[in-house]
């Protein structure tokens, strides 16, 4: 047997949600003198808690372990029950780059970052001039990560151009897109990464001063960071050559507004004002913080930083698209098998990353929504589409963060425009007309279509404010806002048509337009339904009474003969319409 | 830095840097409109109402924040601009909620501002409440005393109590005031109308005529005027003296009567319209309608009969007898009335319910009061005249079936339920219907055909019509609207230019039936009373003579009645920039509907009001607290469609303000305002 040299548990945040903290404590104490460590998360958030064993030859995994002393035996035993292999089309597409370190090393460990190459990017740059820096990211091709993609380049040239003794770098880590998390996951498994791209920032632009503004409900990235930062002050390393003062980082917790993510608010923020955007021009490289020239980079930009100079900038720009260099890590959600995170070179296909990675079936997946609630969805006939910027602008999606959400058949497309609204409408800052107003008008649209009561009319409103929205908002949250309701309507208007022409939702799930239905040929009885319906709209005939069902599919889930169903309005029994 | 060069509208323009595109746009001299700019403060960026396209990229940007680049090619007036700039005022619209106007003024087919002249009343000023009357009423002494009051039925006090007595406030002020107030006179311009008809409709188109510089000639047939106001309606509910009194007025306005002339027999339109600039007919509603039944001669017709009454002043009368009245409107009810003080022993026979009746409720109430007796859901058949001399009314009973075109239930016979009525006296009073002139065209119903928006009569140049020879028979209220109408487009005419009636734009909270009192919001505390109600002369003085029915309500007690109204109106009207763009840009408040802002207004401060549901956040409250005054006590506060501007802690306004009124003064709707009203 192979010797144990270290036991790592898979404890982002992740991991503990699915009971890592237990699987610790339990092999922390059989472990005796094998050091048991922490780290963060592989991506494979699917099949958590991850545990890997450090050997003198190969690392062994072992994948959804429970929190009990036998399972801890095993593992010590290296025991081959349970061990974890990548599944084997995920490593064909997969293109491990950024994440590397991510769920290997200790996270909030200085040494241990360091022994992997850790700040030798930044000891490489500081011997450069800042010029030759961003000439160097400018070669790679790096685009924002955030969302637009904009060359990381050219933008951090900007800030470097202006003359002013205090300048501004923000990292933006008020990652607020349902669905994705792949910025906490960086946050919480390699801070120090994610760090060091901020300093050769700095060094490269000449920021004074770095602003992490980190939402509030990612207490476990604000810890690590926090830890890492003190670390890297004790190191030294915020001292860049030619500095007479350290540079101050600065960690800001956001209160949970989504807006906060767009830049000019998130400026607003940090200046203690009302987190709301400002019309640009002026643009923050020319008055961001405080009046400051200012440059924002998202948390999976930075993270690149130190990736990209230590692999060289050319080799780099080889990996993906020419236009959308490099890899991009995509949270999957939704209705696939593997859901977690996933870094692919930019250009595989939606169907590999769908089907392969996300192993969800061919066939049962009707649409993906890509860049969260400003994003749009994407049809799955349009699969083979190679991933990058530019590709899912065109159809009529965006990259965003990288959330990719996989809806399946059984999913209604106007209930998934309905939901996306219902967020973004909420979420506006109120500041704007066009926003505040526009996009609850189609929530409310969205939700009367819904619920049977929709007409032709509030089709042609969706498709006549939605664009005007997209024009007329003051900023990103707005302007992307319709975005949900536009694309479903540009691949699925035959289902809007049947909600409001024939009050039928084809995939039988609006609840206001289903009945739910028992058929009396299989049931045998047992009563389960009857007892769990919490309104009692089950009589002793076993007839559902759809006057007072309300659709909570309890019965049809626990039903042993599977003999109820949902089915169009008016084909189940109600007593209402006797 | 140097100038910038750029087009707008296609013309090229020079820019200082750091202007915007809407001050190079006003250089320019094109006008932008704005409900968030302001410029005592930095940029809120909020409205949106601002925006002009960029031809070159494609978007659109809020000119009050941009600034042109040079090259830049600017749209901002096409109409996809305006349509951009309508969307966001829609929008804004669509959850806007308040009254631009009072309901009772909005009701009133003549739009008079009746809010404005109930407070002038309630303040003891009657003379400035007759003023604002008689900028839209020009006969407040007749209509103060005829009017069906659509104002009250619309009156928001109906929710908890009775509504104010508006039309009394105008009898009052036209009874004090009337003959000591004097319109200032601009000179005459030297135009000439001709009017065909001395009744309200045609009295008020003079009056509106000599406001603008325009003298008239007034042509009526009968002898004295006033038409339905002289001949229909009975002295008991106008005293002809009072009439005279409000029509000597007209002396003074330069307006002639010739009397005795008829249209058609002495005086043709071919000619008045030749001898005149214009010519305005106002003729009335003069034919009685046919009960369609045999022997209908035996009975008297409804209209002729008061006429002919009227024409003898209400003296030397037959005693009538036993009396049948046919019908259930107001003339029906004019009828019965008088008839009563004609000793009649009276029965109004009515095809319907009394519900279903056209007249009005009251006049239908004192009617019974007086003694008329109802036959209801009773339709004649025919009128025999029997060997005793008297008359029979042979009637059939009616059931009520399926609502007709009208909306009432249409009334159908109950087969062999015939039976008579005798009587001595049958009056048939079911309606009237307009004599058109031959040389008019005439509508289906027989009203002289017109073109709605300037009531120029069909087929001539320079002549107009109004009132119920229009509209077929209405109220005065109605007729003197129609009366300034077709002055007005006379004016417009002489003047070269077609008659457009400005878009009535109003923003309203709802119907009072539709609302509880949380919905509404009190400026001040409103009286408790009960509504006043006249005092009626005795029954049998009024049973048994012509005397007016009751005396005009003291002032007094009218001032105490002004206490009991709500104010309805926005604090900000005719000051409010959303209302004013919208009826530029002609956008309707219900171009868009949901939700509406909520939130409670907010009444504590003793002078001050905050109403978020008026709110546009615009923020400039804000900044004017923050950036000018230099105090920061207002802000926003939440978020998405719930955003509101509000105080720390909720509090009225914090100890810190000095009601110094900054904020209010910038505000472009009435969301913050003062209390007080003017």
């Amino acid at each position: 047997m192979a010797q144990i040299k270290r036991i790592k548990v898979g404890m982002a945040s992740c991991g503990l949600a699915a009971g890592a903290q237990a699987v610790f404590d339990e092999l922390k104490k059989i472990a005796g003198d094998i050091p048991v460590v922490g780290v963060g998360c592989i991506g494979h958030c699917y099949c958590e808690p991850i545990v890997e064993v450090e050997t003198d030859s190969e690392p062994v995994f072992y994948s959804r372990v429970q929190g009990t002393a036998d399972t801890a035996q095993k593992i010590l035993a290296l025991s081959e029950d349970g061990r974890f292999e990548i599944p084997a089309l995920r490593k064909k597409n997969e293109m491990v780059f950024v994440t590397k370190l991510a769920g290997r090393i200790v996270p909030c460990d200085i040494e241990e970052y360091k022994a992997n190459d850790g700040f030798s990017a930044l000891a490489k740059c500081t011997v450069m001039k800042p010029a030759e820096v961003i000439e160097e990211l400018k070669k790679s091709g790096l685009r924002g990560r955030g969302g637009a993609g904009f060359p990381t380049g050219m933008k951090w040239s900007f800030l470097a151009a202006k003359q002013n003794p205090e300048k501004v770098m923000i990292c933006n880590a008020d990652e607020g897109d349902p669905g994705a998390f792949m910025d906490r996951s960086m946050m919480e498994s390699v801070p120090y990464q994610v760090l060091e791209g901020m300093l050769i920032g700095a060094y490269a632009t000449g920021a004074t001063k770095i602003f992490i503004y980190c939402r509030a409900e990612y207490p476990m990235a604000i810890e690590h960071l926090t830890i890492a930062i003190a670390e890297i002050k004790k190191a030294g390393y915020d001292m860049l050559p030619g500095r007479e003062k350290p540079l101050d980082i600065v960690i800001k917790e956001g209160a949970g507004a989504f807006v906060c993510g767009e830049e000019t608010a998130m400026i607003a923020s940090l200046e203690g004002k009302r987190g709301q955007p400002r019309f640009r021009p002026p643009f923050p490289t020319d008055s961001g913080w405080n009046g400051l020239p200012t440059s924002i980079n998202n948390v999976e930009t930075f993270a690149n930083i130190a990736p990209v100079l230590n692999y060289g900038a050319e080799n780099y720009a080889k990996i993906g698209t020419p236009k959308s260099t490099g890899t991009k890590i995509f949270a999957l959600a939704g209705d696939l098998k593997n859901p977690g995170l996933a870094e692919v070179p930019m250009g595989v296909t939606l169907a590999e990353i769908v089907y392969e990675i996300g192993g969800a079936k061919p066939g049962t997946v009707k649409a993906v929504q890509t860049g969260g609630p400003s994003g749009g969805c994407i049809p799955a006939d349009k699969f083979d589409v190679k991933v990058d910027y530019d590709s899912l602008k065109e159809l009529g999606a965006i990259m965003g963060s990288g959330g990719l959400i996989v809806i399946g058949n059984d999913r209604c497309m106007v209930e998934t425009a309905r939901y996306f609204l219902s967020f973004t409408h909420k979420e506006s800052c109120g500041k704007c007309t066009f926003c505040r107003v526009g996009t609850k008008r189609m929530y409310e649209t969205l939700q009367r279509i819904t619920e049977g009561n929709g007409t032709e009319e509030d089709i042609a409103f969706l498709e006549d404010i939605g664009p005007k929205i997209r024009m007329g908002a003051l900023c990103g949250l707005g302007q992307t806002a319709p975005n949900p309701a536009l694309s479903t309507l540009r691949y699925f208007r035959n289902e809007y048509e049947a909600h409001v022409k024939e009050k039928v939702c084809p995939s039988l799930a609006c609840s206001a337009l289903v009945d739910l239905k028992l058929n009396p040929e299989n049931c045998i009885k047992c009563g389960l339904c009857r007892r769990t319906c919490p309104v009692g709209a089950i009589d002793e005939n076993f007839v559902i009474d759809n006057a007072k069902c309300i659709k909570c599919n309890s019965c049809k889930e626990l039903c042993p003969k599977k003999t109820i169903q949902r089915v169009p309005r008016g084909e189940g029994f109600n007593s209402n319409n006797k | 830095m140097s100038e910038i060069h750029f087009k707008i509208d296609g013309m090229d323009r020079v820019a200082q840097p750091g202007d915007t595109i809407l001050k190079a746009a006003e250089a320019a001299g094109i006008k932008i409109p704005t409900l968030c700019y302001n410029q005592k403060i930095s940029r809120t960026t909020s409205c949106f109402v601002c925006v002009v396209k960029d031809m070159k990229t494609g978007k659109f940007l809020p000119s009050c924040s941009a600034c042109p680049s040079e090259g830049q090619e600017i749209d901002a007036s096409s109409e996809e601009v305006k349509q951009m700039r309508r969307t966001a005022l829609g929008l804004l619209l669509s959850e806007h909620s308040g009254d631009c106007e009072a309901p009772c003024t909005m009701a009133c087919p003549a739009h008079a501002s009746v809010e404005e002249y109930v407070r002038a009343g309630k303040q003891g000023d009657f003379l400035k409440a007759l003023k604002i009357i008689k900028q839209r009423i020009p006969l407040p002494m007749s209509i103060g005393r005829v009017c069906p009051r659509f104002c009250e039925r619309d009156c928001r006090r109906n929710i908890d109590s009775k509504p104010v007595s508006i039309n009394d406030f105008k009898r009052l002020a036209a009874d004090l005031h009337y003959d000591s107030y004097m319109e200032e006179l601009p000179p005459l311009n030297g135009k000439k109308v001709a009017i065909v008809g001395a009744g309200p409709a045609g009295f008020s188109a003079a009056y509106y005529l000599r406001l603008e510089g325009v003298q008239a000639d007034i042509y009526e047939k009968m002898p004295e005027a006033g038409g339905m106001l002289r001949y229909g309606i009975p002295e008991f509910r106008l005293p002809k003296a009072t009439l005279r009194k409000e029509l000597a007025h007209f002396e003074k306005m330069d307006v002639t009567i010739q009397y005795g002339k008829e249209l058609g027999k002495d005086i043709t339109i071919a000619d008045l319209s030749k001898k005149y600039d214009g010519v305005i007919l106002a003729v009335g509603s003069w034919s009685p309608s046919s009960m369609r039944v045999e022997g209908e001669e035996f009975a008297e017709q409804g209209i002729r009969w008061l006429e002919n009454i009227a024409a003898h002043n209400w003296k030397d009368l037959p005693n009538l007898g036993k009396t049948l009245v046919v019908g259930g409107g107001n003339t029906a009810m004019d009828c019965a009335r008088t008839a009563i003080r004609l000793g009649g022993d009276v029965t109004i026979v009515y095809r319907r319910t009394r519900k279903e009746m056209p007249a009005q409720a009251i006049e239908v109430d004192e009617a019974v009061e007086e003694g008329a007796k109802l036959e209801l859901l009773t339709a004649p058949i025919a009128v025999k005249k029997l060997e005793n001399g008297k008359l029979a009314l042979t009637c059939c009973k009616m059931q009520l079936g399926e609502p007709d075109a009208s909306g009432r239930r249409k009334p159908e016979p109950v087969p062999g339920s015939e039976f008579d009525l005798e009587a001595d006296t049958i009056i048939a009073a079911i309606g009237q219907r307009t004599i058109c002139p031959t040389e008019a065209t005439a509508t289906k119903r027989g009203d002289i055909s017109v073109n709605a928006d300037d009531l120029k009569v069909d087929g001539f140049e320079n002549v107009f019509a109004a009132g119920d020879c229009v509209s077929g028979p209405a109220t005065v209220v109605e007729a003197v609207a129609a009366g300034r109408k077709a002055a007005l487009s006379a004016v417009d005419f002489f003047a070269g230019r077609k008659h457009i009636e400005p878009p009535v734009f109003n923003v309203s909270r709802g119907h009072w039936s539709s609302l509880s009192t949380d919905d509404l919001v009190y400026l001040h505390e409103v009286s408790k009373a009960d509504r006043v109600e006249p005092e009626f002369i005795p029954m049998e003085q009024r049973k048994t003579t012509f005397t007016e029915l009751f005396p005009t309500i003291p002032a007094d007690k009218i001032m105490k009645e002004g206490e009991r109204c709500i104010e309805c109106s926005c604090t900000a009207k005719g000051e409010c920039k959303l209302k004013k763009h919208s009826e530029t840009l002609g956008v309707k408040p219900d171009m868009f509907k949901g939700e509406r802002s909520c939130g409670k207004a907010d009444t504590r401060h003793p002078a001050i009001i905050r109403d978020p549901r008026k709110c546009l956040r615009c923020g400039i409250c804000v900044k004017i607290c923050g950036e000018v005054v230099n105090k920061h006590l207002l802000a926003a506060m939440q978020r998405g469609f719930g955003t509101r501007i509000g105080t720390a802690f909720g509090s009225v306004l914090p100890l810190a303000c000095t009601d110094c009124g900054k904020c209010i003064e910038e505000c472009p709707v009435g969301a913050l305002d003062w209390k007080t009203k003017e």
